[in-house]
């Protein structure tokens, strides 16, 4: 398994040696770099935000599991929060997107995102600590989103410091905004939720889950 | 000894279907708060390769990560490989769903999923992504053969190793894997072969382009 790997690297070395061999590596290009004008403080700030939508993405990953167990049985809150771990991914992915577009992500490219993402807490005592807990993460993902803002409006690390007017709307007019409007939708189903279970308990709960499952919340 | 195992296995199972009957009937009338632990979904062999689903699940998500690195790295200006960034954005995305699936079978069996079952299979590979296009596609027939012989173990656990017999498990893992990953790992095989033959220095970085351009037009799943 491993021999393909080593055959390949074997090649790959003994192109550059001599004639008529198998070549790995493209030519070194000289392509001008005055497009390339993120900022350094602000360049980090946007790579660990892709770290922080995947470290949601993960314990989204884990409600999902928690409530598709079969003794707690919450199918249809199981359903959205494993559709909210695909979704933070995907604002992981937009983020990567931003910066392959402005240029970046041309070097140290593998600790770009810590592969071994475990979720730091995987049972609940029911559906509405969960989403509570849920909305207390996205609070936090947005305040996250305004610190990596905060930095790129006003970029001590180069000097003079820089404002990124682009990416600063960017994440503005479409991180905070989505964020804000997915916070609101949490925010009220666990209102309604609290409500439905005020008298009754895990009926409430039951007919919460059948209702998300549904989409009639 | 063994005979006995064996023996007291098939009383369990003999009487199996009784249990979570005894304990509703021993619930009814009492507190709420009464366990009826034997009302699960659990039968067969599911507890003998729950573990071993666990960490595949898992794997599948630190593959859908790697493979998001290695997409990323051929979108950048300078790489500009669309089709291999698709490629491997594919990849990404198939490890990444398949990985739900895995936990959603995983409790449809009864299971519960854990993430933090991590062996030094993966930490042991050196994380490097920045690489070549023949490199990036050896590496990515690399870990689709592991994950294919990760499949064949959890099967080989529930088919040789397990006293019940549990055909349900080694027939999910069969339809979901087994024969996925051949195809996989043969088309895989192909491009590699294909690069290993383009890749001279006449043609080298016109091949990739047009290699390129094939991957962008060509379906992997
Ligand atoms: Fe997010």
């Amino acid at each position: 398994m491993k021999s393909i790997a080593f055959v390949a690297l074997l090649f790959c070395a003994i192109g550059f040696s001599s004639s008529n061999n198998l070549i790995c590596n493209t030519p070194e290009l000289d392509i001008p770099k005055e497009w390339v004008d993120m900022t350094h403080g602000c360049i980090g700030k946007m790579r660990e935000q892709v770290l922080e939508e995947l470290k949601a993405s993960m314990q989204y990953m884990a409600m999902g599991a928690y409530f598709a167990k079969d003794v707690v049985n919450r199918p249809g809150v199981s359903e959205m929060f494993f559709k909210s771990a695909s979704e933070e991914r995907d604002h992981a992915i937009k983020l990567i997107h931003y910066l392959l577009m402005r240029g970046e992500l041309t070097t140290n490219i593998s600790d770009l995102i810590k592969r071994n993402l475990v979720p730091p807490v995987t049972t609940w005592e029911n559906v509405v600590s969960a989403m509570k807990a849920a909305l207390k993460l996205e609070a936090d993902v947005t305040r996250k989103i305004r610190k990596v803002i905060e930095v790129c409006e006003h970029d001590t690390a180069s000097n003079p410091s820089n404002n990124d007017y682009h990416l600063v709307d960017y994440l503005t007019g479409d991180f905070l905004e989505e964020q804000y409007h997915g916070q609101r939708d949490i925010a009220g189903k666990v209102s309604t939720l609290e409500k439905m279970m005020k008298d009754h308990g895990k009926l409430g709960e039951w007919l919460f889950d059948k209702k998300v499952q549904a989409g009639e919340l | 000894m063994k005979v006995f195992i064996i023996l007291s296995i098939f009383c369990a199972a003999a009487f199996a279907e009784d249990y979570c009957y005894k304990d509703a009937r021993r619930a009814c009338g009492t507190k709420l708060s009464l366990d009826m632990k034997n009302c699960t979904a659990k039968y067969g062999a599911i507890e003998r390769a729950e573990a071993s689903l666990q960490k595949f699940a898992y794997h599948h998500f630190i593959r859908s990560f790697d493979y998001l690195l290695l997409s990323t790295h051929f979108a950048n200006y300078q790489k500009n490989r669309p089709g291999f960034e698709k490629l491997f954005r594919d990849l990404s995305d198939n490890k990444w769903h398949e990985g739900i699936e895995l936990i959603k079978y995983i409790t449809s069996r009864g299971g519960e999923m854990q993430f933090n079952d991590v062996d030094n299979l993966v930490e042991s590979e050196d994380g490097n992504f920045d690489l070549h296009e023949i490199t990036a596609i050896a590496k990515a027939l690399d870990i689709e053969k592991k994950m294919a012989n990760e499949a064949s173990e959890i099967h080989h656990r529930i088919w040789h190793k397990s006293v019940l017999h549990d055909p349900e498990i080694t027939d999910y893992i069969e339809k979901e894997f087994v024969h996925k990953e051949k195809d996989l790992i043969r088309k895989l095989a192909g491009y590699s072969t294909d690069l290993k033959d383009l890749l001279n220095p006449e043609d080298g970085s016109l091949s990739l382009f047009l290699f390129d351009e094939f991957l962008q037009g060509n379906k992997l799943f």
